[in-house]
């Protein structure tokens, strides 16, 4: 605490007046002649008892407005870490700057980051003269104090919106690791959000704090540019059934739609699927239109089928404007393809070993409506060898004896071109050697060891979370699979397994059931159990069995591994770097890159991977990459932005609270209210209003007690 | 007749006046509720004649009237009251005072004894004047001449009320002066032990007298209008107390309210009128109020 006329506060010795006056110079009472004085002498004693307190209480009044009116006179100041005394003082400022998607959000005819520029630029006027001022935003490149005022402003006049933002709580720590360079003692960082939920993290909030906590005396403003009840519908993620289908097969487009705010009016929305034909033109596919109220939110689900082999390009919109539009489209890419032919060699009667698999890949009934999506050529084991494999995007062995080491070598080339082998074990392998040489390993996961045997049907597929592509179709209701309905009997217990194998599923007893490894570029997969066996014939399982929907779906799922189609990632999250798988056969040294904005940009191609990687995703929709002229290479992808940038739901003073701990923060909406909080903390607080307002109540308090007591 | 201008004013003898001519009755129950008449008969003034209705004493009957109208006729009479009626006044230094009013109490008390006085010897009763201080100290012989009050109010004018007081002594010789069943009206502001007045007003009763007793008291002490600090000083026995008077009026109160009930309440038992009074209230509204409600008592 400091005082603006220290000389002042000797008018506290004032206060001896009244103590004096009290102890020695007492009022001289007035003599009366009074009869009736018993009445008088028999309270007399209580009565002076009280009245001696209340004299003390009168004499603390009044000693205490003495001491009030000269403290208050020498203006004393509160003063604490960071504060300078003086407004003049240069600062180390750094501006943050929240450059979120829903930033775009329009309000008043501009959108809140034109509206935090405008708030920074005017705040950036009143920072004093040789400020070390810092402009960050939720990019997040390097950080550094700009060399001038100049181009401090330059940077906040160059704002624009990111699409891959990071939480405002990173970059404060970022604000705050650059303050702590800074050799001036007052520092400040300012903060422009819209107090979203989504750009303060509560599971940030403890290493902020920390940060906090290392550079003390830093005030932190937050300026809230948000708009308070933001009104507005938004898409969310999309969910596809698969990114890379076959001609015959359906694509499945999911996503839900949402309504924040705008209570009371009627929410009705139009959902749009736009599909773009070779020539760029917009093609509607499908439309529904939803109803909602404030704060519903509602799926919505379109079906396309027929699709043309080659990459698709499309989105998903909402139709009409609203405050924020960077959340009313959702981008989509996939790639159709013929169906996948699939050989499946199997022991002699092929055809009828391979029943229960190629039923399931390819039913007689899709089959005959051309709407399979697998083709399946059965072949007997023996002629495997001498069977051409090139058309093939996988291999399936069922119940193999015994093969010839060249024809696993086959079959591991094979595989390590991108494609996929799958090899079910049976009875017939009890010649373990043959599987456990050097070739064979190349495509196993790990060495036979011997056959279990579990007659009592307590044992099944269990497979232990879902993350694999092959599993992640169950997710949605894990708990509702009946695997136990399919117990197994037998099956081949593995030896250690090779680098690079995994157990995809496990059976309910712990050893591994589906097990995959990488083969080259390709994969290959082992069923330690067959899908072969017939029911009446003393079979390893009842996988094929009965109401077999999850068999069903399993070697669906395994199929779509094998040959790829699961692999293949055309939707990205901006910020994330696409990847283009390359035909070897057909590399060219550079591409052309679209844009979503139209930009064509040459990009070259990473030749020992045989991919395109494009980083700049930095705005959201379908970019498509080619080389080669009409007959050559056309292929895109869709950039979306994450839902939580467009996240608009806030959160309250409450919530900030909790997020900065016992560090204080300033929030300010306005202009005014942000120079009286600098003052404050750059200056101290001047005490001489409240101690003034506590001089009149102390006043009138003595005025109201000596009134009282000495009604004259 | 100084002393009767002085006392009775005219406005205060037409006020007592009015009373008697208004409110005959009044007069009547006031003495008659008093006491009831020891000498029955001795009648002074005829009142008027009546039709004897089979009830009335038939000594009444007018036998001059039956002899010449053969009727028989009632002679009836304004009751007389032969009560004696005894002042009695507190010549404490206390009653001398007064804050800020017109009359101390004793000048009060004084007007009011006039008044009194005035009105017994105008119903022919006899009044007597008896003050003191520690003891007896002038007696005046009751009488119901209408002279008698001259006397009796030039003797109150020359009373000063200057010494000490004892009542509770002063109260006993009056009962053992007193040798018939009176009417004892004791003016006095009772500042003095009140087991010991009570008890002197109790053997009063016990003698047979009927007993008023006028509690006559400053306005200043009741209402205590003093502020800041104050010195009182009592003017009998010179005790000093130095007190915040503002802050001292709510226990002063609540002291004086608590001696005036008991006195209120003690003197009820004992059927004794104990009329609490001081000097702010017109004395002729007070007698005349505390008249009507005997009246309406008696």
């Amino acid at each position: 605490m400091t005082f603006v006329t220290p000389a002042l506060l000797a008018g506290a010795a004032l206060i001896a007046v009244p103590i004096v006056l009290h102890l020695i110079m007492r009022q001289k009472p007035k003599r009366l002649e009074f009869p009736a004085l018993r009445f008088v002498a028999q309270r007399h004693e209580t009565n002076q008892r009280r009245m001696r307190l209340r004299h003390l209480l009168l004499l603390l009044l009044r000693a205490g407005a003495i001491a009030l009116l000269a403290l208050a006179l020498a203006r004393p100041t509160l003063r604490w870490a960071g504060a300078m005394g003086s407004q003049e003082a240069p600062v180390a400022a750094v501006l943050v700057f929240d450059a979120a998607p829903r930033m775009q959000y329009r309000a008043e005819n501009r959108t809140r980051l034109e509206a935090a520029a405008e708030f920074g630029l005017w705040l950036l006027g009143q920072l004093p003269a040789n400020s070390e001022i810092g402009v960050l935003d939720t990019r997040l490149g390097p950080s550094a104090f700009e060399v001038d005022l100049g181009s401090a402003r330059d940077r906040v006049r160059r704002l624009e919106a990111v699409a891959h933002s990071q939480p405002l709580t990173v970059v404060v720590e970022e604000a705050l690791r650059l303050l702590a360079e800074s050799d001036l003692a007052s520092r400040e960082v300012y903060v422009f959000t819209d107090l979203s939920r989504a750009t303060w993290p509560d599971d940030e909030a403890a290493r902020l704090r920390d940060r906090l906590a290392e550079v003390p005396g830093a005030a932190v403003y937050l300026i809230d540019v948000g708009v308070e009840q933001p009104s507005n519908y938004s898409l969310g993620e999309l969910q596809l059934s698969a990114q890379v289908l076959s001609n015959r097969g359906t694509l499945a487009v999911e996503t839900s739609l949402s309504r924040i705010g705008g209570a009371g009016e009627a929410g009705e929305r139009t959902v749009e699927l736009i599909l773009f034909d070779g020539d760029g033109n917009e093609q509607r596919r499908s439309q529904q239109t939803v109803g909602l109220e404030a704060g519903q939110s509602e799926r919505v689900e379109f079906r396309v089928g027929g699709l043309e082999v080659g990459t698709h390009q499309g989105e998903v919109r909402i139709a009409g404007q609203d405050a924020l539009a960077e959340d009313d489209a959702r981008y989509l890419t996939v790639e159709v393809q013929p169906p996948w032919r699939i050989l499946v060699a199997a022991p002699e009667p092929a055809d009828a070993f391979a029943l229960y698999l190629t039923e399931a890949l390819a039913p007689g009934v899709f089959r005959k409506r051309g709407q399979a999506r697998f083709e399946c050529d059965v072949t007997s084991l023996d002629q495997l060898p001498g069977r051409p494999l090139d058309d093939y995007a996988a291999v399936c062995l069922l119940d193999p004896g015994p093969l010839e080491p060249a024809t696993w070598k086959r079959l591991a080339d094979f595989a390590s071109e991108g494609r996929g082998v799958a090899v079910f074990l049976g009875r017939n392998a009890a010649a373990v050697d043959s599987f456990n040489d050097a070739q064979a390993q190349a495509i196993l996961p790990g060495p036979l060891l011997r056959q279990a045997r579990r007659p009592d049907g307590d044992v099944y597929l269990a497979p232990a979370d879902y993350q694999h592509p092959v599993t992640a179709a169950f997710r949605g209701q894990a708990d509702a699979v009946p695997w136990t309905a399919f117990p197994v009997f037998r099956y081949w217990q593995l030896g250690d397994l090779a680098p690079g194998a995994s157990v995809v599923a496990p059976f309910s007893d712990g050893a591994p059931a589906l097990v995959e490894r990488p083969v080259g570029d390709g994969r290959a997969v082992t069923l330690t159990t067959p899908v072969s066996d017939r029911p009446h014939r003393n079979p390893w399982n009842l996988l094929p069995v009965g109401e077999a929907w999850p068999f069903l779906i399993l070697t669906n799922e395994l199929a779509a591994y094998l040959v790829g189609s699961s692999e293949e990632q055309f939707n990205y999250t901006a910020g994330q770097t696409a990847a283009l798988r390359l035909d070897p056969a057909q590399r060219r040294p550079r591409y052309t890159l679209s844009t979503p904005r139209g930009l064509k940009l040459p990009v070259t191609p990473d030749l020992d991977r045989n991919v395109l990687l494009v980083s700049a995703t930095d705005e959201p929709g379908n970019f498509r990459a080619q080389a080669g002229g009409r007959e050559g290479f056309d292929r895109g992808f869709s950039v979306n932005l994450d839902p939580r940038q467009t996240e608009l739901r806030r959160i309250d003073e409450e919530h900030l609270r909790r997020l900065f701990g016992a560090f204080p923060f300033e929030l300010a909406r306005r202009r005014t209210e942000l120079e009286g909080k600098q003052r404050e903390a750059r200056v101290g607080r001047e005490l001489f209003t409240p101690l003034l307002l506590v001089l009149i109540i102390v006043l009138g308090a003595e005025h109201l007690v000596s009134n009282r007591f000495y009604k004259a | 007749m100084a002393a009767a201008e002085r006392y009775l004013k005219p406005e205060v003898v037409n006020q007592i006046k009015r009373l008697d001519l208004r409110a005959q009755f009044i007069v009547r129950g006031f003495l008659h509720g008093l006491h009831a008449s020891p000498f029955h008969g001795f009648s002074v003034e005829f009142s008027e004649h009546r039709k004897y209705t089979p009830g009335d004493d038939p000594k009444d009957i007018d036998w001059l009237v039956y002899a010449k109208t053969d009727k028989y006729y009632v002679k009836k009479f304004e009751a007389e009251t032969n009560m004696t009626g005894y002042l009695v006044m507190d010549l404490s230094r206390s009653m001398g005072y007064t804050y800020r009013q017109e009359l101390t109490k004793f000048d009060y008390a004084v007007c009011l004894a006039a008044a009194l006085a005035y009105l017994m010897i105008h119903q022919q009763d006899p009044v007597g004047l008896l003050t003191f201080d520690r003891k007896l100290r002038a007696s005046l012989a009751p009488r119901s001449r209408r002279s008698h009050l001259g006397d009796l109010l030039s003797l109150l004018a020359r009373s000063k009320p200057e010494g000490e007081t004892d009542i509770a002594a002063s109260l006993v010789q009056v009962a053992a002066l007193l040798k018939h069943a009176s009417l004892v009206m004791v003016f006095s502001d009772l500042l003095g032990e009140p087991d010991a007045v009570l008890q002197s007003l109790y053997r009063l009763r016990h003698s047979g007298h009927d007993v008023i007793v006028f509690h006559i008291l400053d306005e200043a002490e009741v209402r205590f209008p003093f502020g800041g600090m104050v010195e009182l000083e009592d003017p009998e026995d010179h005790r000093r107390l130095a007190i915040d008077a503002d802050g001292f009026r709510r226990d002063y109160l609540a002291e004086l309210d608590a001696f005036r009930d008991r006195y209120r309440r003690e003197c009820a038992q004992a059927r004794i009128d104990y009329v609490p009074l001081d000097t702010s209230v017109q004395f002729d509204r007070a007698l005349m109020e505390y008249l009507v409600n005997r009246a309406a008592r008696g």
